[in-house]
């Protein structure tokens, strides 16, 4: 047996959200990295690239750093970057959020690529939600996550409009 | 001259449904009959089928979705979530409404678009987006099988979507611009940085928005004016990437930025002007003295912070000003420096609200921007 060395409402929250965010918006973000590159879409590539380096931070940071709550948007890369300093993967994220102008757009998708990869490899994978054969695993998983969220009385992670009404 | 210029609500510029088809057939060999086939099952009498989003507005790539929606006046049943469907490589996600949701959110738009008081948020932000494409999906989209909808009482659909995200826009490029200023303040150039490029996004934004495009997400800006404002281009060139050293360049990135949101949109947004017009929230804050230590709890979130003894005095003057009371909420311009450095500190850390007590409204931006 092993001790989880955090409050079990704290690892609850940050677990579920990292790994919430791992299971979707960062795909969403992937996808439209990918889907950018193969149209020649300069712009979307870049914009989704700077959302792939926010996302990928602040979910290092909830399962690093444990740190509750999340602020609003407009202060969220400031925030993580500043908790990351000195990780590895800090430099990463900040390159791509600061944006990669003069960068080509194929060293835009590696370094998409590699920092997700190196990211799932510390928070661990989740089936992807946007195909067929991931659909159900994930939301199998968000309901797994709920329940333990329930268990520990805190509010589930998934988006408000996902919410049964109360 | 404004860049806002003139404004072609009426136009619109989603693609035609016959464009929708070759789009789909070609990135994914799927025909709109197919598609249609697919989600029969979730169409009652009378329903109609609206098409919105990436592909529909002629934005899309092969990885992109397509965005549907299902709604008609007798429609029984309503989805809470997009209802996610593939067929060959494309994936479909189906929202089912009844028109009576629709109109109700129509109904809350025109409330909230009568009214000064602050918008911002009230339809949701960046990462929850789902009523201002459903808005703009029922202005905007393709309608691909049955009728259009017809409006309540006739209202008009493309205005009303339009303005409240131009509103939207315009209110968050003033939220940015103060927090820009504000993060400079407090020594924290990352933070002040990225907001001054976010000022400059929204700004953007409500201009494409008020020229008449309907609402696609942040992500298509750089595509959109590159594409079809390339006057526009030229104004986000200098921001699309953030100073590689922050502390040394915020001030001279963040100045510009407000320059130029100023020239697009003409509103104040000098510091001292902004904090005249907002207000921190608390959370459930208090201060708790443990020994020699002073922490600062929520109880809510089961959470501590330490405070340093200039921290916890700034706290302790917030606290006998009623800030420990639930729900508590002071003007920025009332808090000296050491209190309005605490305060930013908390803010970036989540624990306090921004909120403004008044909105930036239609007539005032076409009037600070001289539009018709």
């Amino acid at each position: 047996m092993e001790t989880i060395e955090v409050d079990a409402r704290r690892y609850a929250w940050c677990r579920s959200r990292a790994l919430w965010l791992i299971g979707l918006p960062i795909r969403l973000h992937l996808e439209d990295v990918h889907g950018a590159h193969q149209a020649g879409q300069d712009g979307l590539l870049r914009f989704a690239a700077r959302r792939v380096g926010d996302s990928c931070a602040l979910a290092l940071n909830l399962i690093l750093n444990y740190d509750r709550t999340i602020p609003d948007y407009a202060m969220r890369s400031a925030w993580v970057l500043e908790r990351l300093q000195g990780h590895e993967l800090c430099q990463p994220c900040w390159d791509l959020i600061r944006g990669m102008d003069d960068a080509s757009n194929e060293e835009i998708v590696d370094r998409c690529d590699f920092l997700i990869a190196q990211v799932c490899a510390i928070i661990g994978e989740t089936p992807n939600i946007l195909t067929p054969e991931g659909q159900f695993p994930a939301i199998a998983m968000a309901r797994d996550w709920s329940n333990l969220l329930d268990a520990v009385g805190e509010q589930a992670a998934l988006p408000y409009s996902w919410m049964p009404p109360t | 001259m404004s860049k806002a210029s003139t404004r072609q609500v009426t136009s619109g510029d989603a693609k035609s449904r016959s464009e929708l088809q070759r789009s789909i057939e070609k990135f994914h060999g799927v025909s709109l009959k197919q598609v249609l086939g697919e989600i029969e099952y979730l169409r009652d009498a009378g329903d109609s089928v609206i098409a919105g989003g990436s592909l529909a507005y002629g934005l899309g790539n092969q990885l992109s979705d397509l965005d549907l929606l299902v709604t008609g006046p007798t429609t029984t049943d309503s989805s809470r979530i997009p209802l996610q469907h593939f067929i060959n490589s494309l994936r479909v996600d189906v929202w089912k409404l009844d028109q009576g949701h629709i109109e109700e959110s129509f109904d809350r738009t025109e409330q909230a678009l009568a009214e000064e008081g602050a918008l911002l948020g009230s339809f949701g932000d960046v990462d929850h987006e789902d009523e201002f494409k459903l808005l703009h999906r029922v202005a905007f989209g393709v309608v691909v099988d049955g009728d259009e909808l017809e409006p309540k009482h006739g209202r008009d659909y493309r205005a009303l979507a339009s303005d409240l995200v131009v509103r939207e826009y315009a209110e968050r490029m003033r939220n940015s611009a103060l927090l820009a200023q504000l993060a400079f303040r407090a020594g924290r150039p990352i933070a002040a940085v990225v907001n001054a490029r976010l000022a400059v996004e929204a700004g953007l934004n409500a201009i494409v928005l008020y020229r008449g495009l309907p609402f696609s997400g942040d992500k298509w800006l750089r595509e959109r004016l590159d594409g079809q404002m390339s006057d526009l281009a030229q104004v986000y060139k200098p921001f699309r990437q953030l100073p590689e050293d922050p502390a040394q360049d915020a001030s001279e990135f963040v100045e510009a930025a407000l320059s130029t949101c100023v020239e697009m949109w003409g509103l104040d947004l000098a510091i001292d002007t902004l904090m005249l017009a907002a207000s921190w929230r608390t959370t459930d804050l208090r201060l708790t003295k443990v020994g020699a230590g002073q922490l600062l709890l929520s109880a809510n979130l089961g959470a501590l912070w330490s405070l340093d003894a200039r921290e916890a005095e700034a706290w302790g003057l917030l606290a006998s000003a009623g800030a420990e009371e639930p729900e508590a909420t002071w003007g920025l311009g009332e808090c000296d420096t050491e209190v309005s450095l605490l305060c930013m500190r908390l803010y970036e850390h989540g624990l306090l609200y921004l909120d403004w007590t008044e909105g930036v409204t239609i007539e005032e931006l076409k009037d600070n921007a001289g539009l018709e």
